[in-house]
């Protein structure tokens, strides 16, 4: 047998990338479009490119409140859709690295969880208030650095990790995390809304999104991913098991920490702006691998597209299916997801 | 001198694997590892290339202390053909050979022209031609054990330690692996189960029993129907060869063995009166 990924030479690698940021423009502008506001589709690029040039390029003959929807609202939205959907997706990436397993994300290890453990705590407890605006984000690192040392630890026990045992250790951790997380919003959270908060931060939901968060997530996000980059074929070479990458040559210790560090950052600051979406790690680096195969170097900026346009595609779902309302897209990313994980545990078995 | 063992101890959860155990490799040798199930080769082996920490002061390489070599500086002088079953995800050969080159290329240094040449070369070797884009979870069992044994040689470490690396294999790769290993200009050390294996391709046997060697020499000095008895409890018949000038290990049924045994103890005793 040949190899069996589609996509072989160079490229076909590039046209792949091509295609998929086409897509990713795509979904963009319908992303935006849809809503209970109206839009003229041409508006959106001459509105955004007032504003990024900061001129008024075109005169404007669209309502104010329509520039407000688009550059406030649903681009901040989309954006962050793109980056917590390509850092998930990555940070599943790292985890199946560390683990040599493919079930591995952060959701089913149960780091989201912790994650978003640290971030209730830090909201509800105020904590961290030193760290001003990132008290959340700090916490919900935290909560992620705790959470993957738990479940590393109980995975590992008995020296390798089976597909049992990460999956159990998972399911610990998350049950404990999201118990925290309940137990901080119904016990000391002072507001009303209780059931909507803690809703918010087990199910994942972007109708928060802003500027803002969009723009320190993007920070972040870059840092790692190019951190990572440079690592690329450490993570390659670690796939063949500890001992061999470590006779090879790679100083599996420092690699591994670089993993730890960089996911546990990432799932930190995606989930303290999105709430806990699940799976996507698992479905996004899944789907990429059969099709450009596990070189981290190649296999990694395609995950970061791919993730992106998956989670956009998931969030514009969100808001059509039941419109006007909106569904968390933690429903969504489950309900493709969770079939998904049986058919990888089913696959897992029979090898 | 390429490999030397002073003094090493090596326990695990408390019982003692390896027993002060001393041995010295020259430039060059072809040394095989005998001894029987459980009685530590596979430990030794791990000791000498890190998988387990030995104690400092205990394991040479070239003059060097391993205790004192990062991962990188270790790989270049050591290369590690083991069993490996955990490939989980998917590559091809030419990927896996590649990975051997690891310790020579320069943090994000790309991959060199030469490096792709070192590898084609020894995959050719090892009579893989045509498989380098191949996937490697799809190769049957000797195929995958003679990429390892490329991904090993590409290392380019001056010493190989190879822990029964014809385990599980028909004889036709049994036999390849090792004229493959014997053609290079290295220094082999490697774990063999089978006797005539080990008899006709080392040249020096070191005899491991219960955490210790007992004894080292030329196959025929060690490989002696009284080591077999001792060591592995069974009788054996040893014949020379002279079209391959090494000696022929047969194993024989107990009652014909016992036979023969007691028909030496009467000789002898015969002799003696």
């Amino acid at each position: 047998m040949t190899n069996r990924h589609r996509i072989r030479t160079r490229t076909q690698y590039l046209s792949f990338l091509v295609g998929i940021c086409v897509l990713i423009a795509v979904a963009a502008c319908s992303s935006i479009l849809i809503g209970a506001v109206e839009i003229h589709p041409g508006d959106i690029g001459r509105i955004l490119w007032n504003r990024i040039t900061g001129r008024e390029f075109f005169v404007p003959n669209w309502e104010e409140n329509v520039e407000t929807i688009i550059w406030n609202i649903r681009l901040p939205r989309v954006l962050m859709a793109c980056i917590v959907g390509a850092g998930l997706s990555v940070c599943g990436v790292l985890m199946q690295a560390l683990t040599k397993n493919s079930l591995a994300d952060p959701y089913v290890l149960g780091i989201s969880s912790g994650a978003s453990a640290g971030a209730v705590c830090a909201i509800v407890l105020g904590l961290f208030s030193f760290m001003g605006g990132y008290a959340t984000m700090f916490g919900a690192t935290l909560g992620a650095a705790l959470s993957i040392v738990l479940s590393l630890r109980i995975a590992s026990m008995k020296g390798r990790i089976t597909s049992t045992q990460l999956v159990l250790a998972g399911i610990a951790t998350s049950a404990l995390f999201t118990a925290l997380t309940n137990l901080f919003i119904y016990g000391f959270h002072t507001g009303s809304d209780k059931t909507k908060t803690a809703q918010y931060w087990m199910v994942g939901s972007l109708s928060g999104a802003s500027w803002g968060k969009a723009g320190y997530v993007a920070t972040v996000f870059i840092v790692a991913l190019v951190v990572i980059l440079l690592f690329a074929r450490d993570l390659d070479v670690l796939l063949l098991g500890d001992e061999v990458a470590e006779n090879l040559g790679v100083h599996t210790g420092r690699i591994k920490l670089v993993i730890i560090l960089m996911s546990t950052l990432l799932t930190g600051v995606v989930v303290s702006v999105s709430g806990v979406i699940g799976f996507i790690g698992l479905v996004v680096p899944h789907m990429v691998r059969t099709m450009v195969g596990s070189k981290h170097k190649r296999l990694i900026p395609a995950v970061v597209l791919v993730g992106g346009l998956f989670t956009m595609v998931a969030d514009m779902v969100s808001r059509i299916v039941v419109a006007p309302e909106e569904l968390p897209i933690g429903i969504i990313s489950a309900l493709i997801g969770a079939p998904f994980f049986l058919y990888l545990i089913r696959s897992n078995r029979t090898k | 001198m390429r490999l030397q063992v002073r003094q090493l101890n090596y326990q695990i959860d408390k019982t003692p694997i390896l027993k002060d155990i001393f041995l010295e490799i020259q430039e060059g040798e072809f040394v095989g590892l005998v001894g029987p199930n459980g009685c530590g080769k596979s430990t030794l082996l791990k000791a000498i290339y890190k998988t387990y920490k030995p104690e400092r002061d205990r394991v040479f390489v070239d003059g060097k202390d391993i205790c004192g070599l990062g991962p990188r500086e270790m790989a270049r002088e050591v290369a590690v053909m083991a069993q490996e079953n955990s490939v989980e995800f998917d590559l091809e050969v030419m990927d896996m050979v590649m990975y051997g080159r690891y310790s020579h290329r320069k943090f994000f240094e790309g991959e060199k022209k030469e490096d792709r040449e070192i590898c084609l070369h020894f995959i050719q070797e090892v009579g893989l031609e045509g498989y380098e884009h191949r996937s490697y979870l799809s190769l049957s069992g000797g195929e995958k054990q003679r990429v390892l044994l490329a991904r090993a040689l590409v290392q380019g470490s001056g010493l190989i330690v190879l822990d029964e690396p014809t385990n599980h294999l028909d004889v036709r790769f049994q036999y390849l692996i090792m004229q493959t290993l014997k053609k290079q200009d290295v220094t082999v050390f490697s774990s063999i189960h089978d006797l005539n294996l080990a008899a006709m391709y080392c040249d020096r046997i070191l005899l491991m029993d219960q955490g210790q060697i007992i004894e080292s020499g030329t196959p025929k000095e060690v490989i002696t129907v009284e080591n077999i008895d001792r060591i592995f409890g069974v009788r054996a018949q040893i014949t020379f060869n002279e079209l391959t000038g090494k000696i022929q290990v047969y194993y024989l049924p107990d009652e014909i063995g016992n036979q023969i045994l007691a028909g030496r103890h009467n000789l002898q005793k015969n002799s003696a009166q």
